[in-house]
This record gives structure tokens, sequence and C-alpha cells, in this order.
């Protein structure tokens, strides 16, 4: 094991590591553009330079690997005028539009200009002028002035996704990243490069000029697209609150971007993925309870008279309820908890496929929490089993839990089954089609709408967390249930709070045991029980 | 002194196998593998203190022995013949790939055999299709007669010989941005360490040399280490060499003449003297057009490593420029700098940026708009280009900026407040 100094303090690092790794790793920085954890080292921006001593030159720390007896400065004169430079070169031909560019705000150009820059340019002559607003792909724009060369998206695309579109073009100050003729940016992964992009040369169609990411309330998530459960960050506008003149109220979903989990999707998401909102945003909300469709109706009103069918019905065990696998493990125990208070409920779970898994995350099991909803519910008969029932006549009340990311998931009801069935009734966040054809509509929160867990496809807990208050009057799932339970006589948990909940469901299933709030925490845990499913 | 390297030159069809070998051709090879093993080769290399000819004069002996000693059957070695030549008043090479290309093979395979190469790849620029032409006849030759290809001459030694076209980068003459290019992928330089022998190209141990400097192998091992150590005044410079001139003289060429011969008699006697009596010796670069300027009173000096590194200059590629009275040093800077802006690779940040912006400072200096403060910035920018990038060529581009304003700066400040060229006007009273 190499100790080294750094900075004055002596540190040990592991065999193979390098200097910067070794810097970031005890908190400290040292500016780089071009080193990404995940990618090969580049070390062409050369921002890293620092100070070793008996080395004639100055090194960078991205490609420098720690050696014994290494004395290590980042921060000596020679150092600061090295960075510096390096600051006026790279800004020198960029465009500095930060007042029309949308990475303003968490650009690594503007950041490092302040800390290390000079703060003025010594550039007298014409800045090199290259091709703007380039549409490469389906979601990405590139810019090629603000682009500094770092090759960060090259190299995703070379090594992560082995699709190769992009690629450095011309020589010298006109060098410049492009795409191959021909071709576009359109990989399953392609807005990972906007998120790599240190500047504002990549940016995603779908945020870009949507608002200022200084106007932003970031919530750490999970992604519900499919059963990988990548960890993401959600952003919704909170503009009201600073320009309270506009008036405007402005908490939609901007975009989501990928965090950082090395257990499961490492620094990636997929495209679908980071725009699973849009439907979401699309979908008209349930609003308020209605009975039937499009007649509102008082809460109170409307939860007694399901109660009452379901009740009613599960005591002729002609009770049925189809399941999204993307409701949080805290709705569906609480369902679980009224199903046995009924009696006799058939469950179906619903299961959504569709392509296959790939190599790098996507999976073709869109059930987010598939794997929690056979742990809550067992072996269960298939959605189409349970309505094949109610177009064989054997259902009077169908309850349908409605999809919380895309209402075209919802289970879709067909003539056959409705005309048999007395009651449909719906909980969901969307209008969606089987909630047209319901007799009663019950809103629940959408998949950002709620705090939660969901177990993903290698049976990891994971945390979902609100971002954003309820477009409609969604509840949260578990004091629907509670409400339902109260108004059906029936005797049900004195739930407090979304964490009671789970520690009751890590009490009672046994794959959920050992599982704790605090514990699945940021980076999600693997309960005791949790054995990776099949 | 006799030519070594040249010998050939000149001779009718001297490109032919039968002429190369009735000069006493592939004896060397022949004899190194009968006679000596691999590592006896680098051995002799070493004693005979050759230098590389392609510009930095690192040790070949030196270079040779970081191999790996041991071969790994899983990892092939590989030598890379650097036939780039892309160094701007550098064109010796080509002289021995059009007259002696099968020196080139014989010296390239012999090269290989010391390497325990399993392939040589000669890279040679793309502007050269003479030379690739006869390189490509002369390897056809070598192969049909048993020189190159499995079990050469007999001795179990297989070793095949690939001449690869580059596409026509300055940037490709540089040896990891060679390998990079022979790949097949855009010619970048790669940082070091690793260094080729460790990790060279497709990842193998390999060693790049410089064609000069493999074709002085053959005569190293056939006449002996002590006899190439003789050559030369100065012993940690050894060996012929051979000197491209050109510019104000009046017999440009290329020279073959000792390693450590007078750069002053070069210009006066092997070049004739200065191209117009009444115009002298102004400046010279001695090494190709990356090294630092020499001051005419700074010409006396033997042209070797060691001798110009004294001089803060560099033997470069032994591309020597001559410039006389009537040279605006301002244009000349200017003509330079294009060249590495044009040629930077852009891969990092200080060359790529700073080289353009020197060019554009100059551009302005020498078309009237130049101000005061602009020597002190081009100064600047070069200082943090110089020693800041993955490859020399950032060096290379800075040298001549930080030379030509140390040794002439009194006229880059008479062309700024003139607004014009002053060296002309001198030329013109003249």
């Amino acid at each position: 094991m190499p100790r080294i100094t750094i900075d004055g303090s002596e540190v040990e690092v592991a065999p193979r590591t390098t200097l910067l790794q070794a810097v970031l790793a005890r908190g400290a920085e040292v500016p780089h553009y071009c080193y990404h954890p995940a990618l090969s080292i580049a070390g062409n921006c050369r921002m890293c330079l620092v100070e070793v001593e008996r080395a004639p030159k100055l090194v960078i720390a991205c490609a420098t690997e720690a050696a014994d007896g290494m004395v290590v400065r980042t921060g000596t004169e020679r150092v600061k005028q090295a960075q510096a430079h390096v600051m006026e070169f790279l800004l020198i031909n960029h465009p500095l539009d930060c007042t029309i560019c949308d990475q303003a705000g968490e650009c690594r150009l503007q950041e490092y200009a302040v800390e290390y820059g000079t703060g003025r340019s010594r550039l007298e002559d014409p800045k090199v002028l290259l091709a703007k607003a380039i549409d490469i792909g389906r979601h990405v724009m590139l810019d090629q002035e603000r682009c500094i060369q770092c090759s960060r998206c090259t190299r995703f695309c070379d090594e992560v996704t082995g699709t190769g579109e992009l690629a450095f073009f011309q020589r010298g100050s006109r060098t410049m990243i492009g795409i191959y003729p021909g071709r576009r940016l359109d990989n399953p992964y392609s807005g990972n490069v906007v998120d790599l992009c240190p500047v504002g040369a990549l940016t995603l169609k779908e945020f870009r000029f949507r608002t200022r990411v200084w106007y932003l309330k970031n919530t750490p998530t999970v992604c519900a697209g499919c059963s990988r459960g990548c960890n993401v960050m959600v952003s919704v506008g909170r503009q009201q609150e600073i320009m309270t003149t506009s008036g405007q109220f402005d908490d939609r979903i901007k975009r989501i971007v990928p965090r950082f989990n090395p257990a499961v999707n490492g620094h990636w998401i997929c495209d679908e993925g980071r725009l699973s909102y849009e439907r979401l945003e699309a979908a008209p909300p349930t609003g308020t309870a209605q009975c039937p469709p499009g007649t509102e109706v008082e809460w109170e009103t409307a939860v007694s008279r399901a109660a009452d069918a379901l009740k009613r019905a599960a005591a002729a065990g002609r009770a049925a309820a189809v399941v999204s696998p993307r409701l949080i493990n805290e709705t569906l125990f609480a369902w679980r908890r009224l199903f046995q208070g009924l009696g006799d409920v058939t469950v179906g779970v619903q299961r959504i496929l569709r392509g296959a898994d790939d190599a790098l995350l996507l999976r073709a099991d869109k059930g987010a929490n598939a794997t929690g909803a056979s742990w809550i519910f067992g072996d269960t008969t298939t959605a189409d089993a349970v309505l094949a029932a109610a177009r064989g006549g054997d259902v009077d009340t169908l309850l349908v839990l409605g999809d919380v990311l895309d209402p075209a998931d919802t289970v879709s009801v067909d003539d056959a089954a409705r005309s048999r069935l007395g009651h449909l009734i719906h909980v969901g966040p969307f209008v969606d089609g089987t909630a047209r054809r319901a007799s009663l509509l019950l809103p629940g929160c959408a998949w950002s709408e709620e705090d939660g867990t969901l177990v993903n496809c290698d049976g990891r807990v994971q945390r979902l967390r609100r971002c954003h208050r309820p477009r409609g009057e969604g509840r949260d799932g578990w004091r629907i249930v509670a409400d339902l339970a109260a108004a059906a006589g029936l005797t049900f948990p004195g739930w407090r709070s979304t964490a009671d909940v789970l520690q009751a469901a890590a009490a009672e299933i046994p794959q959920l045991s050992g599982v704790t709030d605090e514990g699945v925490a940021m980076l999600g845990m693997v309960g005791a029980g949790g054995a990776r499913v099949a | 002194m006799e030519p070594v390297l040249t010998r050939n030159v000149g001779k009718e069809r001297s490109q032919s196998l039968a002429v190369y070998e009735s000069g006493g051709g592939y004896a060397a090879l022949r004899k190194a593998l009968r006679e000596l093993t691999p590592a006896d080769v680098i051995e002799q290399v070493k004693a005979s203190g050759l230098r590389g000819r392609g510009g930095a004069g690192f040790p070949t002996g030196l270079k040779w022995s970081f191999m790996p000693k041991t071969k790994d059957p899983a990892r092939p070695h590989y030598l890379l013949n650097n036939a780039d030549e892309s160094e701007p008043g550098t064109f010796k090479d080509r002289l021995l790939m059009e007259h002696d290309p099968h020196l080139v093979v014989e010296s390239t395979l012999l090269s290989g055999y010391a390497m325990q190469a399993d392939a040589c790849f000669i890279y040679i620029r793309g502007e050269y299709v003479q030379a690739a032409r006869a390189l490509e006849r002369a390897i056809a030759e070598a192969y049909a007669k048993g020189y190159a290809g499995k079990n050469i001459l007999g001795s179990g030694f297989d070793c095949e010989l690939v001449l690869h076209r580059g596409a026509g980068a300055y940037i490709c003459g540089e040896e990891t941005a060679l390998m990079t290019s022979l790949e097949g992928d855009r010619g970048y330089p790669r940082f070091k360490p690793p260094f080729p022998a460790q990790k060279g190209v497709w990842g193998m141990p390999t060693t790049i040399n410089n064609v000069e400097t493999l074709a002085c192998v053959p005569f190293i091992i056939e006449r002996g280490a002590e006899w190439f150590a003789g050559i030369g005044p100065n012993p940690k410079n050894t060996g012929p060499k051979l000197y491209c001139l050109s510019g104000h003289v009046r017999r440009p060429g290329v020279f073959e003449r000792e390693m450590g011969y007078s750069l002053r008699r070069l210009i006066e006697e092997d070049g004739g003297g200065m191209l117009h009596a009444d115009r002298p010796l102004k400046a010279c670069v001695p090494g190709g057009i990356s090294v630092p300027v020499l001051r005419a009173e700074d010409c006396d000096v033997g042209l070797d490593f060691d001798s110009l590194a004294a001089k803060k200059s560099a033997l470069g590629s032994a591309g020597i420029m001559v410039m006389d009275s009537s040279t605006c040093m301002v244009k000349a800077l200017l003509r330079t700098t294009h060249f590495f802006a044009h040629e930077s690779c852009g891969q990092c940040t200080p060359c790529r940026q700073g080289c353009g912006w020197m060019e554009q400072v100059l551009e302005r200096i020498e078309h009237g708009a130049g101000r005061a403060a602009d020597l002190d910035l081009l100064l600047d920018v070069a200082n943090h280009i110089e020693g800041h990038t993955i490859c020399a060529l950032g060096d290379a581009a800075a040298w001549p900026v930080q030379s030509y304003l140390r040794h002439f700066r009194d006229e880059f400040t008479a062309h700024v407040e003139a607004g014009r060229c002053v060296a002309g006007a001198a030329r013109q009273h003249a």
C-alpha cells in the first residue's frame, strides 16, 4: 500500500490509486473536466495539474498513480498559475453566452472560472466560430462553440453503450465534437451525454429553455420505469417561490437525472426513464372522488360506497382486485391487510412486460415493484385470469389499483368484463381508460407524489420520495385503505406514517424482514430475507 | 568522411536488391541471426553510443533494454519504424527510403530481431508516395528472398514486415500518436506512463525508432560498436549523421557527415555559402522547425545533441534552416506558429487553444496591428503551453516563440512600432 503526502498530510492508498482519486477521497478537490470515474482516463483537459516533488514538470493528477513516498502539492503558486492559464485557454474561444445557456448554474466552466480563473481575458482577437444548435439525436442538441473537448461524451458512446456515434472532427482550435455523417445519437442511453457534459455543449431537448436550474427543487428518488429501479434526482420547478409577481404555480417535473448508486445503476439512466415523467405530466389527474365518473362526491361518501360494495362482494366470494406492479410496498401491504379483513378477495398482480432486458440497465419487466408485490401477495393469480373471471360473471365488485406512472399501463377492463360487473372501483392518480368505465373513482397519488419503498429486480428495497404535492386530491395509498377499513367497520392498525406501515410489513413479510426506514436511506438495502428473485 | 548510410545513394538502380546485396547488404542481418542473440545486438547498440535520430536523442540501446527480457507468448512484441518524417525542414529519411529502401528493410528486421518482434511496421507519411513504392518493392523482394516472414534465413526467427501509409498529419510522427493511428484511430498522442515498451501498439510491448536511427544498426553489427563510437569529436554523440540543409544557401540538400560536424562549415563549405553574397547569415534553426532558433553569432557550434543543448537549442531532426539578413523574423515566426496551430491535434487544452491564439497575435503584429503588450502575452502563452501538454507538440510550438523573442525582441518591437517589417527595409537599404 503506497503511502503518499498530499498537501502536508500523509495518506495510505490502495495500489494503482491515482492522485486525483486520492485527493477526492479525502474530500478535497483538484479541479477537473475530462476525468469521470466511470470512463477511461483521457488526460486532455489539463485542469488537474499538480506538483509532485522531484518531478520536473507538473503532472496530471487524473493519470498519475500514487507511488510510495510521493509528495504531492495541489495548491502551490505554480499549480495556481497553470490552472489559471488552462481556464484562460478554455475560455478564449468559448462564447460566454451564460445568459442564454441552460447549463448556467451547474456549469463547471462557471464554477472553476470563479474558483481558479483570473476573471479577465487577454484575448483581443476574434473567437473561433463553430456551429450551434445542431440537432444530433432524438433528445440531444449540440453547441460546438461551448464545447471544451473533454471527450466525456465520445468516451461514453465508445465505452458504455458501445455505439460510437460521436467523435472529434478537425484539428487545433477548430477541433469539434460531432456526429458521424449519416448517424444520429439515438441510442437508448443518449441523455447521459448531457449529464456528462461539464458545460452547455450538449443539452436535452426536453429541458432546454424550460427553466433556470436554480429554480429547481431536487428530490432524490427512484425511477419507476422498469424493475431496475435506477436511482434518480427529480427536479421540479419552484418558480412561484421566487418569482412571486408572475403568480404562476410551477411545480411540474422539469427533468430527471441519474443519481449515483453503484449497486443499481452506477452513473447512468436510460432515456425511457429520464422522460418517464412526460406521460405522467400529460395525463388528466383524477382530481376529487367521483361516483360515477364526472360526478364529484364527498370523500366520505365515496369511501363508504366503495367499502360497502367490497364488503358485500367479499362476503359472497365475488370480490376481486387487479393490482399495478408499480405501487409502493406500503400501499400494497395496506391492501393486503384490508383484503384479509374482508375475507375472500381474489388478487391478480398485473405484469407489464415490454421489449427485452439489455446489457446495461433496461429491463423488460416494467413493474417497478413487481418483486415487492410478489412478496406481499405471494403467488397470486394473474390480472388476465381475474378479468377472465369477470367476463365469466364470477366477479361482482372489481377493484382496479391503477398505474401510478403511465395511464396507458393501467389494466384495461374491456366491455365483456365491464358489462358483467356490478361495481368497478378505480383507485389511482389518472383518469385513464379504465377509470372512465368505473362506477367509482378514488384519487390516489402518482409516482412522484408519494413517499414509500419499492423493491427492484435484485431484491433491493429503495426509497421513493414525494417530489411535489399531488396535482389532484390524491391521497397516500395506505390512508385510502385505512379509510375504507374504517368505513367497512374493520379493525385496522393505527398507522400514523408511511414508516409505521413499512415497520409492520417488515415484521410480517419474510422477505422484508430487517428492512428499516433508516436502513433504506439514500441507496437502498437488501433485507434479511430479501433473496434475489428469479 | 566516407559515406556510410548514403553509400548506395547515387548508384545506378540503388533500390534493387541486387545492388544492395552486392554492396554487402543483408550481411548484418545474416550475421546477427547466426552469431548473436537479441541481447547481444542490444549490447552492441548500447556500446556504440547510438542516440535516436528522430529528435530527442535518447540512447537507442537503453530504449531497447526497456522491452521485456523474457517474452510472454500471449503478448507479441512490435517494432515500429517511424518513417513519418513530418518535421518541416527534414528530408533525410526520405533520401534513404527512396534511394536505398533495402537498407531500411534490413535495419528494421535486424532491429526487430533484437526486440524479439513478431512484426515490424514501417509507418510512412502519406505524402511519401515514391518512397512508399520503393519500400513496397523492397519488402516484396525481401519476403521472396527469405529475409522477412517465417523462419528468416533458416534461423527459426519469424517476423512479419508491414508498410503502413499515414494520412498526412504532423502529430502522427509523435510516437504514441503513431501507435494510435496505426491502430486505426484518430492520431491522438497518449500520456506516458505507460511507456510503449510496457503497453504500446495494441497494448503490447513496442519499440519505436526513427528510420535513420535503425539504419545505423546494420553498420554497428557489421563494423562493430567501437568503430561507430569512434565517429565524431564528442564521445557522447557518435556515428554518421544526415544533415538536411535548406533555406538561404547556395546548395541545399542532405549531407552525411560525422556527428558533431560544424554548423558553420556545413553552411559555408557543404552548402556553398549564403545564397546572396550581400546578405549575411542572420539566424539558423538547426533541428527542424520546432527547435529554438540560433543567432548568427551562435552558429559556431558542433551539430550534435549536447553541443546544441548548450546553446539552448537542439539537434532535433537535423533539419537546418538558414535565414539571411532579408528575413523578417516576425513573418518567419508567424509561418512557424501557423504550422503548429494547424497541426495541433486538438486533444489537450493548452496546445489546442494556445497555438491558435499565438498565431492570431502574430498575424496581427505582422499586419501592423500589434500592441506593445503583445510580446509579453505571446511569451506568457508559450510558457503555459510548454510542459503542460500530453505530448511534445506543445513544447515544439512554444520553443520557437520563446527563442525568437529571446534573440530578436528588438526586431519584434520595431515591427510593432513601425506597423510593418523592418528587416525588409534593411534589405532595401543594403
